[in-house]
């Protein structure tokens, strides 16, 4: 029975990858499971479960069990949830309404299975309904599914009652993928109550026939995309944090092997806040420097022009020519410098003072763009094979300062940026010169230049050969002694930003003008 | 002139629908002509996005408001679904709290079900003048923190609030029962000629110019008092 | 039409050659997979080159097996001897001139006053081989352009037609040495592929017993090919005379080798049979669906390169917001004839949209220009492809998707505006993806509001 199983396996996948339109999907293989639950899915790839083929089969065909779940899963793939970023943005939903997790998690797994069954049901020719039909159901939330199929898809799925709860579930637009924002709240309100009926009768741990969905269904590199499309639509790092505190382990789990990027992997937590910023920072890119173009310094003939007398005889193409030497039909070469690709220069490393005093924006509760600009401007040095150091100062004579040395750890440098003091401003300038190199790297400040020992600073800037690029927030006096003492300097270039929206625009810029223009 | 899509004639144009899309499409077209008819009423009653809390205009909105869902068919589950709609910031940018409260209070009294559950707890909008002019043999029940005017001019029906009411709750009720769960704020009874309000949490005061009616706290009849 | 079996039997000599080089001569890993079988992409792309007629772009690191992969391909599938294509080989080289690639004219003859060309093997022979092509500089490239997009060569007042050809081209990664490729010549080539290493283990083998390609020598039967490729006889007989010469080697292969080869005739045949495999409905939308994300712009009408995008443009989650350029036509031309190649190669009924999806990114990677910011996106993932055929899987990866959510509205939309321009009266179907823009421009509508 075993070997039918792998074989009928065989036969029906690739129509079933047919019929969907050959999705990217592994191989789909039988594998152990309960009976009751007929699937797993572990990084996109397929487990079917052969206890519960062999439980329906008296019901139904083998091959329609198989069929059945496969389209399930397929439509997981293809509908809903679609991405990661959905999949958590779906659960935050659940769980604005629902207030606690296991909760939210249920009725986001079946929110999900009914997104993407009605998907396939309405679109392809497809045995779900005879899987539902035939399954054993589990407690009363999966009868008040199987009765809300009932009503949308018009079948009989011999469910009795539930004549409330499915009508007014069945009023959800599903297949609108716009609204399954609005839809999951609905939905999750009206199932509440059931939830917590089978959270008093001892736990929400039943599972739909056709399984959950973890977030092991997930490969590493889509974690870490949906963490990168979920930081840039949440507000704040708050919200970030709120979604993704919940996943933790399995985050950390599922991104064991490729995680090292996010500075994740066994032993280490998921510090949330760094990693918000970390992946707004990727919407943010700028490209790797290319190899200059320039002239090889050797000529090469490049076309014929039309010999004259008078003018020398080495460049005459005796070929061209036709051996003859004669006005009107000899040619001789134009010879050009030839321009090929360059040799890249060195990228400086790069210095960030960040200023994380009281005025400045705590970049764990709202979104800070100036941590958001320094990340930019970190993740454009590191990606062209420089090193950053960080100095994150609030009263740095209280103790109020944090420095990284040079790093080319992502995760270190934005751990270093993200750490808010909150106090007074205070920085010493001796810690910056602790970081010079003879390298003489690029200087980045981005503050609201109410230091209070600005002088300090000015005094250094000064003396100084980098290139600074200071961005503050708003206007003070402060601002304006800034200005003119360094109005002279060339390697200083002092930017205002009036919303703090600009700054990372404003640090990007720079870098590009500092890596990206020829002669830089 | 080549027609480009040829290879195409054989498609069927008409696809498999579901249950579902006829029911969601239904549902669609409730809540167009409920939104109209709300907007209708808005721009009838509201002058420069002001409307006043008085007797005759409140009257007024009222009327209008059953006028504007005179041939509606609709239930209980577009009534709730409404007021998300209502509370939906990007569906009503400008929600006017009294003539929406007064648009669904018409609703209620005009739909077919005798007994109404509103569940209204996580809408960050406050509604007001909801249960107005509950008719009699109406049982309404709003679970939720509700705003002011909540069960005014109630005419029979039965109110229950599974949360707070606002001021004026039970204002000019003529007959019937508002039963509160939580408190209830100022001028609670205010204007009552008739019926009764049960409060089973604090009320923040009571409405001097009451011509009948009583009101109760936690099981105690508090007005008329004694001495009255 | 030729009959099943003989087909059965030129789609099997095809699967032995495939089979023979990978085991013999070519040595690599598969990497992609298609209908349940495994291929090597480099060697795959390189066969249906050959049986097309098409123009493949190889690219690599130096010594990884660009050029002869090419070499054994054409050798095998044309019936050369490898010494013939070595002579018939044009080496990119900023001193390249006209004379050396396509022609020069007979000494002898000019001297008598009489104006007769000496063309190139690379010029006469139906496998064409380039190696390093972006080492010429940019002139000379536009000097191939012609021939190399129609099999059409002049000098002085000569010129031959190739009835018959393909064409292969290396070329390195960009050091001191290279030009960049002009994009009118780029734009010609069918596919990219990238040579790769294949691993320690098979490296190891590499160079051993016969695995230079000897086998695909004979020293009297090159002679006999030159002497043919430096006479001075009309192009039709030369043909003949070659293909004669052909059949020949053809036979000692497969005495010798116990290989059989394809002839003229077969690889008409091949043609033909493939020619008349039809496109299913999915092949024929999703193309479009494709072709019409590449191509379209809601501000300016099409992409071109020198407009950028306005940023918040309404469709900023389809790839005409991630590409600079628009998509030429010969796309489409590529596509069709690629898919159809493959889909006869794995013996199928009709061209499927398994069979595009496999092929598209090999025909999209060199004609698409990205923008900055999306290869700075892409550019540090991981992956097993070079940058420019990665971003071209992603990206086709990236259409199917959203055309398999909605290939039904699709194919609807294209069934009612067919009934339309057959005059019924009915409404285009409306949606954002701009094959429904395009499909309402096709209806003569002006489209403006989003």
């Amino acid at each position: 029975m075993s070997r039918d199983l792998d074989e009928i396996l065989k036969q029906v996948w690739p129509r079933v990858r047919k019929k969907h339109l050959f999705p990217e999907l592994p191989n789909p293989e039988m594998g152990g499971g309960e009976s009751s639950v007929g699937l797993d899915i572990r990084a996109k790839k397929i487990f079917i479960s052969r206890e519960f083929v062999s439980e329906m089969s008296p019901a139904l065909d083998t091959e329609k069990v198989i069929e059945g779940l496969l389209d399930h899963a397929v439509s997981h793939y293809l509908s809903c949830p679609w991405d990661f970023a959905t999949h958590l943005k779906l659960y935050a939903k659940a769980k604005d309404v629902l207030k606690n997790k296991d909760m939210a998690l249920k009725a986001t797994d079946y929110f999900m299975d009914v997104v993407a069954d009605t998907h396939c049901v309405s679109r392809k020719d497809t045995p779900i309904p005879k899987i539902y039909g035939s399954a054993k159901k589990g407690g009363a939330l999966d009868e008040a599914i199987h009765a809300l199929y009932q009503r949308i898809w018009g079948l009989d799925l011999g469910v009795k009652g539930y004549e409330e709860i499915s009508r007014k579930l069945s009023r959800i637009p599903y297949l609108d993928r716009n609204t399954w924002q609005e839809s999951i709240r609905r939905f999750s309100k009206a199932v509440k109550f059931l939830l917590e009926m089978e959270e008093d009768l001892g736990g929400t741990d039943g599972q739909s026939p056709m399984g959950s969905h973890s977030l092991q269904q997930y490969s590493s590199q889509e974690l870490e995309e949906g963490l990168k499309d979920l930081a840039l639509e949440v507000g704040t790092p708050y919200e970030f944090k709120k979604i993704v505190q919940d996943f933790e382990d399995e985050i950390l789990q599922a991104t064991q092997a490729g995680g090292e990027a996010m500075g994740l992997g066994p032993g280490q937590g998921l510090d949330a806040d760094t990693i918000y910023y970390m992946k707004l920072a990727e919407n943010y890119l700028l490209p790797i420097r290319k190899l200059p173009m320039e002239k090889s310094g050797s000529l090469y003939p490049h076309h014929h022009t039309p010999w004259e007398v008078g003018k020398p005889y080495q460049e005459i193409d005796p070929w061209t020519s036709f051996g003859k030497i004669m006005p009107g039909i000899t040619q001789t070469w134009q010879r050009f410098e030839g321009e090929v690709f360059g040799k890249g220069e060195g990228t400086p490393d790069c210095i960030i003072l960040i200023d994380s005093s009281g005025s400045m924006t705590d970049p764990k509760q709202h979104l800070s763009h100036a941590v958001l600009g320094a990340g930019c401007a970190s993740d454009a040095y590191l990606r062209n094979d420089a090193q950053v150091a960080v100095y994150n100062f609030s009263d740095a004579r209280s103790g109020g300062q944090k420095i990284l040395s040079y790093s080319r750890s992502r995760k270190m440098i934005y751990r270093t940026l993200c750490h808010y003091f909150g106090g007074g401003t205070r920085l010493l300038v001796e810690k910056i010169d602790g970081l010079q190199t003879d390298k003489v790297p690029d200087i980045f400040l981005i503050t609201d230049m109410q230091i209070t020992n600005l002088e300090n600073l000015i005094q250094y800037f000064n003396d100084c050969k980098n290139r600074v690029t200071a961005v503050h927030i708003g206007d003070n006096k402060h601002v304006k002694n800034f200005r003119s003492a360094m109005a002279l300097r060339k390697n200083v270039e002092i930017y205002a930003v009036e919303k703090k929206e600009d700054i990372p625009r404003i640090v990007l810029g720079k870098v590009k003008d500092y890596l990206y223009s020829p002669g830089s | 002139m080549k027609n480009p899509f040829l290879d195409f004639q054989s498609v069927p144009c008409r696809k498999k629908e579901i249950p579902l899309e006829r029911i969601v499409r239904a549902r669609k077209e409730i809540m167009d002509r409920l939104s109209e008819g709300y907007l209708r009423l808005v721009e009838e009653e509201v002058k420069d996005l002001v409307w006043l809390v008085e007797h005759s205009h409140v009257v007024r909105t009222y009327s209008a408001a059953v006028s504007a869902i005179q041939d509606l068919q609709y239930d209980q589950d577009d009534i709730e679904e409404f007021c998300a709609e209502l509370d939906n910031a990007n569906a009503f940018p400008y929600m006017i709290s009294g003539p929406a409260g007064i648009y669904l209070s018409a609703l209620i009294n005009n739909a077919a079900e005798e007994h109404i559950l509103l569940r209204l707890s996580e809408y960050e909008r406050t509604f007001h003048f909801l249960g107005y002019r509950l008719p009699e043999g109406k049982t309404l029940v709003l679970q939720g923190n509700l705003g002011d005017f909540i069960g005014a001019g109630l005419c029979g029906g039965r109110l229950m609030v599974e949360g707070t009411a606002g001021n004026w709750c039970g204002a000019g009720m003529t007959g019937g029962e508002i039963l509160v769960t939580g408190y209830t704020g100022q001028k609670t009874g205010e204007w009552m000629r008739g019926g009764e309000i049960h409060v089973d949490g604090p009320i923040g005061g009571f409405g001097r110019a009451r011509f009948g009616g009583k009101i109760y706290q936690r099981g105690k009849l508090v007005v008329p008092h004694e001495s009255e | 039409m030729i009959e099943e079996k003989r087909n059965n039997d030129l789609r099997k000599v095809v699967w032995e050659l495939y089979a023979y080089i990978q085991d013999n001569l070519y040595l690599n890993r598969p990497d992609m997979q298609i209908k349940g079988r495994e291929f090597n992409s480099a060697l795959l792309m390189s066969l249906l080159t050959g049986l097309c007629e098409g123009k493949e772009l190889i690219i690599g690191e130096p010594g990884l097996g660009k050029t002869t992969s090419a070499e054994y391909v054409c050798a095998l599938l044309y019936r050369f001897p490898l010494g013939t294509i070595w002579g018939s080989e044009v080496s990119g080289h900023p001193e390249q001139t006209e004379e050396k690639i396509i022609g020069r004219p007979d000494l002898g003859k000019l001297n008598k006053g009489e104006e007769v060309v000496v063309w190139s093997h690379f010029a006469l022979l139906p496998v064409k081989i380039v190696d390093e092509i972006n080492r010429l500089p940019e002139t000379k490239q536009s000097m191939i352009l012609d021939g190399v997009d129609r099999g059409n060569w002049e000098y002085l007042n000569a010129a031959i037609i190739n009835e018959e050809y393909c064409l292969f081209a290396t070329a390195n990664y960009q050091d001191r040495g290279t030009n960049t490729i002009v994009a009118p010549l780029i734009d010609r080539f069918d596919v990219m592929v990238e040579s790769k290493h294949p691993g320690a283990n098979l490296a190891y083998f590499i160079g051993g017993h016969g695995s230079n390609g000897v086998r695909l020598r004979s020293e009297e039967l090159e002679a006999e090919f030159h002497s043919v490729l430096s006479e001075n006889i009309p192009y039709p007989v030369r043909m003949k005379r070659l293909d004669e010469l052909c059949d020949r080697f053809g036979e000692w292969l497969e005495a010798q080798e116990g290989i059989r080869t394809l002839s003229v005739a077969d690889r008409r045949e091949i043609r033909s049979s493939k020619r008349s495999l039809p496109f299913d409905l999915d092949f024929n939308a999703f193309l479009r669906f494709v072709v019409s994300e590449l191509s379209f712009c809601h501000h300016f009408g099409q992409k071109r390169s020198n407009e950028a995008c306005d940023a918040g443009c309404h469709f900023t989650g389809y790839l005409c917001n991630a590409v600079r350029n628009c998509v030429s036509n010969r796309l489409p031309i590529s596509a069709r004839n690629f898919s159809q190649a493959l889909a006869w190669l794995l013996g199928d009924e009709e061209v499927d949209l398994e069979h595009l999806k496999a092929v598209l990114p090999f025909t999209l990677a060199h004609r698409t220009q990205w923008k900055e910011e999306v290869v700075a996106q892409r550019e540090k993932e991981q992956r097993s492809d070079p940058l420019e055929i990665y971003m071209a899987k992603q990206a086709v990866k990236e259409m199917h998707r959203r055309y398999m959510e909605q290939a039904g509205e699709v194919k609807n939309a294209l069934a009612v505006a067919c009934r339309i321009v057959e005059g019924e009266s009915m409404r285009p179907v409306e949606g954002d993806h701009p094959i429904y823009w395009e499909i309402r421009r096709d209806l003569g509508e002006e489209v403006t509001e989003v």
